[in-house]
């Protein structure tokens, strides 16, 4: 038996996925769609102000409202919280204090939503404000405010700092130094559907609850500890879901309010986010402020990075513990580099908090990093594509802090992107005001460790087949639109040689399913992957012993194909029924010659890999995706405005289990980059975000995205289900840097800052120009080291 | 989804009932046409009208058709897409053809009507907000509070103009037909607005604006509109600007007029007559043009984009335009 013998495989083909047509056609249940019956609607109360104590909540008269069946406060949920074990640092609602404009502070159920708006209205808050901390600097000098007054390290949620190797005698061997400061701004996942849950709490003593989650499994972890019910008696099921990017990461205030609105008043409760709700609760990219020093040898070797970063977190903690590290272990990769030292400081503000984005963490330090890599081209008159090649990361490595590097293949994407784009041809000579820019990337599989300590599986798929030749795969996963559920039924047809039309994927639902740790960290596919391809030769393997003997040849020798099973050495039997049986004849063969049912489990933990270093266990991952970038663009100098002509992506994704949906994260991934290159921000009023509205924050219409050409590399991970790696989220890393490589190429200057809004490139521009009628009369100035001429 | 206040729905089948209800119920009634902007707008608690009066009835509202003596009529209650697509706009008036098809989407251009448009809310970024938000904030002079956010001093609210399609009709030289209780009368569009944007129109209480009616082109003149926006679509522009010349762009230009919008209460209108007059259309000129055109204009922080940047994006944009005129290539935007 293989699983890839010579007839034709569906796996690696283009097809649309198991799960459109429902989405395609409106058929698609989203938590929204639910109606239970004597279903009540809750609502929640959040604070106007950004930092303040609450001196008194009275909510008699919201109570007292006909149609009012519940309303509760902080102190009715006490239990804290947080997704990150270490740092429990939500409730709820809030207790004793809030700290953001959004802030959650008292909940209602009523029959309906005007009911429970009305009811909201009638909750007696008084504040008394408190100084409100609105930048890091404020959060790291005024040690008389404190957002979060039990905390450790005043308004520092974590200070990461790693050494590898002596940096200054890697600068001492540099030929050229180049050090510069960027900016990263904070942005926001705009999933299209906003969250919602629907809680119910039956009278048998159990609880349901539906959610917009990318963490079924820790999810239903925190409501069992929130609502004080065991967990055996929680049940936590994942609708479609319209999208996350990470934004559903995190349990939120809604999920634990419906739960327990429902268990005081024995009806299901929904409760679902306005947009401008998303907005507060937020938990999108770090805005991270960076100082990059990196020394480079005239041959191109880099010899050593220090890199600072402070990160600005919001009023909690998130996921923000395992940003920091994100913020840095990263940066030793796609690049070999000997030695390397940084410290990332995340601190709170009153401000709604950040937390994982697509490419958490690892977006904004690579940012820095590839336009520090063309600076030093420029600086040392190298080819930036030569210096990138010239310090690429072999497979069967392992990086400076201890990375383990399996399959590569950078140097394939590079030689892709830069044949299709014409870089070479078109760098330096599109004429004025044009440009192109190339970027690479690397990004993670999958996180080695689980968010808590667990020597447990990370995935654990459970199979079903039976006599009417159906094939049930359950698991745990999250589909929130990436195509998980593509991705198990296609393995799993793969293995057994049948149609993903036969199958059912059951995911999500902590009842049904077996635990899988959730969508996060691009580990689904290669963690879940794993696991159903075991589950499916768990399966074949049970239908292949007895399917042999009826066939009269050895089990090794059957092929599953086509709905049909035949011994290998034989193709002109596929389709004789006297010497093969159907897949569904195998099912029942099997069923027959046991008296057993046809199923397994199959699960995924990664390797165990050991590190030489301390404070390492976030960062390593089974595998590391790979990815090249070229944008090509035109500035206009009079605006400023940039647009982007075209952008090709190679993505090193080990292999394309479905291409048609690695294409899709692909350019899901570059539209993102363009968002965040050129349009979106976040823009405060004092602590009042400025534009909770998709009409306000600007994400990016089809107008606005260029033609995305995506070039898929496959390297085969010896590791990975059929050596397929992660392709959704490592493939935006390399668009933003891309973009303003290619604006340097047009305009000569460099973008520091993100966004490039119109009105930054034309002061950049108006600088540069003053700059030079200025050189032009004064004495010849010395040339700079390096080439870090900020914006 | 944001809740919609309640209300109650008439929809007059005549202009003499739609009328008299908005004479009935006087402050408590809201005109809905297209509703692209009021819905929203009474979802963010901006208005609670007690009646939506609606134009869905009336046919005699709806529709395209020729004036006597030349030119066009449009019903108020006519669809910005019919309006874009009408084959007599497109030959007589293509500005605002542009003009219409950049309003948000196809969708919202399928839906949103040129009187609406006309009769568009001034806009700011501390207006347009949700009850929630502005609470957090404080609430402003255009609606429930004492001060402008924008100007703190400032007497009068800063909310700006905003609507695509009114500065190519003022430079059409379009009419409006307003009718209300006490009769109707026809005023020119460029009339309908004021300095202060929170009482920013002049329609008498209880008027309706029936018919926005478009003279014929004078012969030799060109109008040309533009946007400026953060991105392509589903965008309020932060600069809006309309160009008209009259006369011999080579020989000699008679009259030119420049109508800048989103940087102030009403539309800035500028009239160049005595600068072009006898002068061709030259680079110098239109430079000359352009700075006179963003002279008057004072943008402030009403929207997110900076107002030293719109301020200097005028100046680009109406040279731009009068280079498109010339047939100039560098006038892409």
């Amino acid at each position: 038996m293989t699983d890839r013998p010579d007839a034709p495989s569906a796996l690696g083909q283009r097809a649309g996925k198991i799960d459109g047509p429902p989405k395609v056609t409106g058929a698609a249940v989203f938590a929204d769609d639910l109606r239970l019956p004597r279903m009540l609607i809750g609502k929640i109360l959040r604070s106007p102000h950004a930092h303040a104590r609450i001196a008194r909540i009275d909510v008699s008269r919201a109570r007292a409202l006909p149609g009012v069946h519940a309303v509760i406060t902080g102190e009715d949920l006490p239990e804290r919280y947080g997704v990150i074990p270490v740092s429990q640092d939500e409730t709820a609602l809030k207790i004793g204090k809030v700290r953001m404009v959004g802030d959650e502070v008292a909940a209602v159920a009523a029959v309906d939503e005007d009911t429970a708006l009305a009811a909201l209205a009638l909750i007696e808050v008084d504040y008394e404000p408190l100084p409100e901390i609105l930048t890091v600097e404020d959060a790291l000098t005024r040690s008389d405010v404190l957002i979060h007054e039990d905390a450790k390290n005043g308004n520092v949620t974590k200070r990461v700092f790693q050494r590898y190797g002596n940096v200054d005698e890697g600068f001492a061997e540099a030929d050229v130094i180049v050090e510069d400061e960027y900016l990263y701004e904070a942005s926001t996942h705009v999933p299209l559907e906003t969250h919602c849950a629907v809680g119910h709490y039956t009278p048998d003593g159990k609880l349901t609850v539906w959610s917009s989650t990318q963490i079924p499994h820790y999810l239903h972890r925190y409501l069992a500890r929130v609502l004080g019910i065991d967990a055996a008696r929680v049940r936590v099921i994942k609708p479609e879901v319209g999208a996350g990017y990470g934004g559903k990461s995190d349990p939120f205030p809604l999920e634990f309010c419906a739960a327990e609105l429902s268990r005081r008043t024995g009806r299901p409760v929904k409760i679902a986010y306005t947009r401008e709700e998303v907005f507060y609760a937020h938990r999108g990219r770090h805005q991270f402020k960076m100082w990059l020093k990196m020394g480079v040898k005239k041959s191109g070797e880099i010899t050593a990075i220090d890199y600072k970063c402070w990160l600005d977190g919001g009023a909690y903690s998130s996921f923000g513990v395992v940003t920091s590290y994100y913020a840095g272990v990263f940066m030793t990769l796609p690049y070999t580099l000997p030695r390397y030292r940084f410290e990332a400081i995340r601190v709170f503000t009153n401000k709604p908090p950040a937390g994982p984005k697509r490419g958490h963490g690892a977006i904004q330090p690579r940012f820095a990093l590839e336009l520090h890599i063309d600076k030093a081209a420029a600086a040392l008159g190298i080819d930036p594509v030569d210096l990138r090649r010239r310090n690429c990361v072999e497979p069967g490595t392992e990086t400076v802090n201890g990375l383990r590097i399996t399959s590569v293949a950078l140097k394939e994407c590079l030689d892709a992107v830069t044949k299709a784009s014409g870089y070479h041809e078109k760098r330096g000579r599109l004429g004025p005001n044009r440009g192109i820019g190339l970027a690479a990337s690397t990004y993670m599989c999958g996180a080695n460790h689980s968010i808590y300590a667990s020597e447990g599986p990370h995935s654990t798929v459970q199979m079903k087949l039976d006599r009417s030749g159906q094939v049930a795969i359950f698991s745990g996963t999250a589909d929130i639109g990436q195509g998980s559920v593509e991705m198990l039924g296609r393995i799993a047809a793969e293995v057994l040689g049948i149609s993903t039309r036969d199958m059912r994927v059951v995911e999500g639902d902590t009842d049904l399913t077996p635990v899988d740790l959730g969508s996060y960290s691009s580990r689904v596919t290669f963690m879940a992957g794993n696991a159903v391809l075991q589950a499916a030769r768990r399966c074949r393997d049970q239908l292949a012993g007895p399917v042999a003997a009826k066939l009269g040849c050895a089990p090794a020798d059957l092929v599953f194909r086509d709905h049909r099973i035949w011994p290998g050495d034989h193709p002109e039997w596929k389709d004789d029924p006297a010497h093969s049986l159907s897949f569904r004849q195998g099912v029942e063969v099997a069923e027959a010659a046991t008296g057993q049912g046809i199923g397994a489990m199959g699960s995924y933990r990664p390797p165990r890999i050991g590190s030489r270093f301390r404070q390492t266990s976030v960062g390593p991952s089974p595998a590391y995706s790979f990815t090249a970038q070229v944008a090509e663009v035109t500035v206009d100098p009079e605006t400023g405005e940039i647009s982007i002509d075209r952008i090709w992506a190679a993505h090193d994704c080990g292999k394309a289990i479905n291409p048609q949906v690695v294409e899709g994260q692909v350019e899901g991934c570059v539209y993102m980059g363009v968002g965040e290159a050129l349009l979106e921000e976040h823009v405060f009023r004092g602590a009042l975000y400025q534009s909770p509205s998709i009409l306000e924050y600007k994400i990016p219409t089809s107008l606005d995205t260029p033609p995305i050409e995506v070039l898929l590399v496959e390297s085969h991970d010896p590791e990975g289900p059929f050596g397929a790696k992660e392709a959704g989220e490592g493939p935006q890393l390399s668009t933003v840097p891309a973009i303003a490589n290619a604006v340097w190429d047009a305009t000569g200057v460099w973008m520091n800052e993100t966004p490039f809004l119109p009105e930054r490139v034309l002061k950049a521009l108006e600088a540069k120009r003053k700059a030079e009628a200025k050189g032009r009369t004064a004495a010849v100035a010395p040339a700079p080291r390096g080439s870090g001429s900020g914006t | 989804m944001m809740r919609l206040p309640a209300f109650d729905y008439r929809v007059p089948r005549e202009v003499g009932e739609a009328v008299s209800l908005l004479a009935e119920y006087g402050e408590d009634a809201k005109v809905l046409a297209g509703g692209t902007d009021l819905l929203p707008s009474m979802k963010q608690g901006l208005f609670t009208p007690k009646v939506l009066v609606s134009l869905r009835g009336m046919a005699e509202l709806r529709g395209i058709r020729d004036a006597e003596g030349g030119g066009l009529r449009v019903g108020a209650a006519t669809t910005l897409r019919d309006v874009a697509r009408d084959p007599r706009v497109l030959a007589l008036y293509p500005a605002l053809a542009d003009a219409c098809s950049t309003v948000a989407t196809h969708i919202i251009q399928g839906t949103g009507t040129l009187g609406g448009n006309v009769l568009l809310d001034t806009r700011c970024t501390y207006y347009n907000q949700s009850a929630f938000w502005r609470t957090a904030l404080g609430f402003c002079l255009k609606k429930g509070g004492d001060v402008c956010h924008v100007a703190r001093t400032s007497p009068t609210c800063m909310a700006t103009a905003s609507a695509d399609t009114v500065p190519a009709l003022i430079l059409m030289g379009a009419n409006a037909r307003l009718v209300g209780a006490a009769g109707e009368r026809v005023v020119p569009v460029e009339s309908l607005y004021t300095d202060d944007g929170r009482d920013w129109n002049t329609l008498r209480p209880g008027e309706l604006l029936t018919e926005v009616l478009l003279p014929p082109p004078a012969p030799g003149s060109a109008i040309l509109h533009r946007k400026m926006r953060r991105r392509q679509a589903i965008d309020y522009g932060f600069l809006l600007a309309a160009v008209r010349v009259d006369g011999d762009l080579a020989g000699g230009l008679t009259d030119a007029r420049v109508v800048v919008s989103c940087v102030g209460p009403r539309p800035v209108v500028t009239p160049l007559g005595d600068l072009v007059a006898g002068r061709p259309l030259t680079a110098e000129l239109a430079e000359e043009i352009a700075h006179a055109a963003a002279r008057p204009a004072a943008p402030l922080t009403t929207h997110g984009v900076m107002p030293s940047y719109r301020k200097k994006m005028i100046r680009v944009t109406v040279r731009r335009a009068l280079d498109t005129l010339r047939g100039e290539p560098s006038a892409a935007v």
